[in-house]
């Protein structure tokens, strides 16, 4: 890939969000849900809990998004396509979720009516918080960790999972189908880097937003196992 | 006060052995062909290594005679004589015996007397953490000079009759390090004083992330997923080596983490200010660059801090991955056969796998 090289200050973020990233994974595996599946210690019914959990983010997710979109002005309207599209693609995501939940031995009812989690209700809180300023630039480093994260239950998790739990992949089609064009969505959030990351400022506020998503994503695994 | 590296050495004992000449020399295990053998070599490029174990797998030279060795070849290039040496710091993942360190034993078969000693314990980043207490030895005005010697015997954990008292099968994991890692020693002389055109220690800073992750390669468990009981709980360490407790592993799975985390370490030294990725010349990395490819390679590229591919160097494809002892073995190789001039910037990287501990170091091309 050698198209798209971003601006001095493009790349600035970019390593910026490697090490937000990094430092993301390093909290992901203090989290003791992720340390057992790590060791296969981990059930179907762990699973199930998992989605449960997850599923009221995935669902809050399409609403942060499009809430991001509209809050663009006319200056951004470019972006604002791209959000768009993006909140278009994966606004009903959660359904696919749910069949997993079924399909991994969950009861339908259940998962729709599971509150949030206390984690959840904090990222949900922050994400529409920023994304009803006006032109939230900054929501591109929450994007980056949501989309790594696509990828790493797509290449790392929903493996484990299959071979922990003995599943044929029949359940953990939501994680895998996040691995589905990787290197499309990388380029996107490399040219949104690049358009909304043109100050020093911009960078801080990126770069912080990335901080506090990964830090509340965290809590909110960390408290699949309080419920 | 300013610590240079005035001198090094190695030693690699026996011949060359290539790919071909691996198996008969370890052995088969219970008669059979390596299945895994190709693929693992193929995966890390090795040519050539060396062994101090013969075909009938007697141990040719010690661990403490090769690091004497590496050392003695070390000081014979060197402004001083054995007497003068002050410090001693030793790093190895295994010495010949369990105890005492293996600093002691190396300083008796060196003839070192009245020294500060220092044994390091650890997989690869060992040698770093030894040159690392040396260095603030050194900065800090306790001691002159000191010698800092890393090696490896591995070998004597891949003999067939190992993995055949360990029962029948053979995983992947237990066998991917047979056809890694050799033996081999590295030394350095560190001084506070430079000689001739020489290298000066900018920093040394690990950054160790055993919190964070599983344990990734390893020998005292019998298998990856239990660590219920080490080696040392059985009643008998025949029992322990029956069950693979001292077989030597590489959960493969967790083999990624090592590049994550090598490159969030070089982000880190970035931001800091130590390292300015427009000035390196020379990178030495005890990774070879290969496995720095991919999606996050690509990354750094585009982040403006990818290091082009010609100021990689690495002796690790003819010298073979010896482990603490590798940076070592290819700083000195480097002195001796590469071009670099007065003012240049080396950046040295040790991605340590055991449980993900990576060092880094900066040294300046200097004339006295």
């Amino acid at each position: 890939m050698t198209e798209h090289v971003l601006s001095p200050q493009g790349q600035q973020c970019l390593q910026a969000l490697m090490r937000v990233w990094f430092e993301f994974e390093r909290q992901l595996g203090r989290v003791p849900l992720l340390q057992r599946l790590d060791r296969g210690q981990f059930s179907k019914a762990d699973y199930c809990q998992l989605l449960l959990n997850w599923r009221q983010q995935v669902i809050e997710g399409s609403r942060w998004i499009s809430r991001c979109a509209s809050s663009f002005d006319r200056d951004y309207s470019d972006v604002r396509s791209v959000i768009i599209g993006h909140a278009r693609e994966e606004h009903r995501d959660y359904e696919m979720l749910e069949r997993d939940y079924v399909a991994a031995g969950g009861n339908l009812t259940d998962i729709q009516q599971a509150p949030r989690n206390i984690g959840t209700e904090a990222l949900h809180g922050f994400l529409m918080y920023r994304a009803s300023q006006p032109n939230p630039v900054d929501l591109i480093g929450a994007m980056w960790i949501i989309e790594g994260l696509g990828q790493k239950m797509a290449n790392d998790w929903a493996a484990q999972i299959d071979q922990t739990t003995a599943g044929d992949g029949s359940y953990t089609r939501f994680m895998r189908y996040h691995g589905a064009n990787d290197d499309d969505h990388m380029q996107k959030l490399y040219q949104l880097i690049d358009r909304l990351c043109q100050s020093p400022a911009q960078l801080t506020a990126i770069v912080r937003t990335a901080r506090v998503t990964a830090r509340l994503y965290c809590l909110q695994l960390e408290e699949v196992d309080h419920e | 006060m300013s610590v240079y590296i005035t001198s090094s050495g190695h030693f690699l004992p026996g011949p060359a052995i290539n790919n071909d000449q691996m198996e008969p020399l370890l052995g088969l295990v219970h008669g059979k062909p390596s299945r895994l053998k190709r693929r693992i070599l193929q995966s890390n490029g090795i040519q050539t290594r060396h062994y101090a174990i013969d075909a009938q797998h007697n141990t040719t030279i010690s661990n403490a005679g090769m690091a004497a060795k590496a050392a003695e070849h070390c000081l014979t290039q060197s402004f001083l004589g054995k007497r003068q040496i002050k410090m001693l710091s030793a790093a190895t993942s295994q010495g010949d015996i369990v105890l005492p360190g293996f600093g002691s034993m190396l300083q008796a078969e060196l003839g070192l007397s009245d020294i500060e000693l220092h044994s390091s314990h650890g997989i690869c980043s060992s040698s770093m953490m030894a040159l690392k207490a040396a260095f603030t030895n050194l900065k800090a005005g306790e001691q002159p000079n000191a010698l800092v010697v890393a090696s490896e015997l591995t070998s004597r954990l891949f003999k067939a009759s190992r993995y055949e008292a360990a029962g029948s099968t053979l995983d992947f994991n237990a066998e991917f390090l047979r056809w890694m890692l050799s033996d081999g020693a590295g030394a350095l002389l560190l001084e506070t004083q430079a000689r001739g055109q020489c290298f000066r220690i900018d920093w040394i800073r690990s950054f160790s992330h055993a919190d964070a992750y599983p344990v990734c390669m390893s020998v005292g468990y019998p298998t990856e997923s239990d660590h219920s009981k080490s080696w040392q709980d059985y009643a008998s360490y025949a029992e322990a080596e029956a069950a693979g407790a001292l077989l030597i592993r590489q959960d493969v799975r967790l083999l990624e983490n090592i590049v994550k985390l090598g490159v969030d370490g070089y982000l880190r030294l970035i931001s800091e200010g130590r390292i300015q990725p427009d000035k390196i010349d020379h990178v030495l990395c005890h990774y070879s660059s290969h496995y720095f490819r991919g999606k996050i390679f690509d990354m750094l590229q585009r982040a403006g801090v990818g290091i082009a591919e010609p100021k990689w160097y690495s002796n690790l494809y003819t010298r073979g991955n010896t482990g603490c002892a590798s940076i070592f073995i290819m700083l000195d190789e480097f002195r001796r056969t590469q071009h670099y001039k007065t003012g240049d910037t080396i950046i040295c990287m040790v991605p340590e796998s055991g449980r993900f501990n990576n060092a880094y170091m900066q040294l300046t091309v200097v004339d006295a």
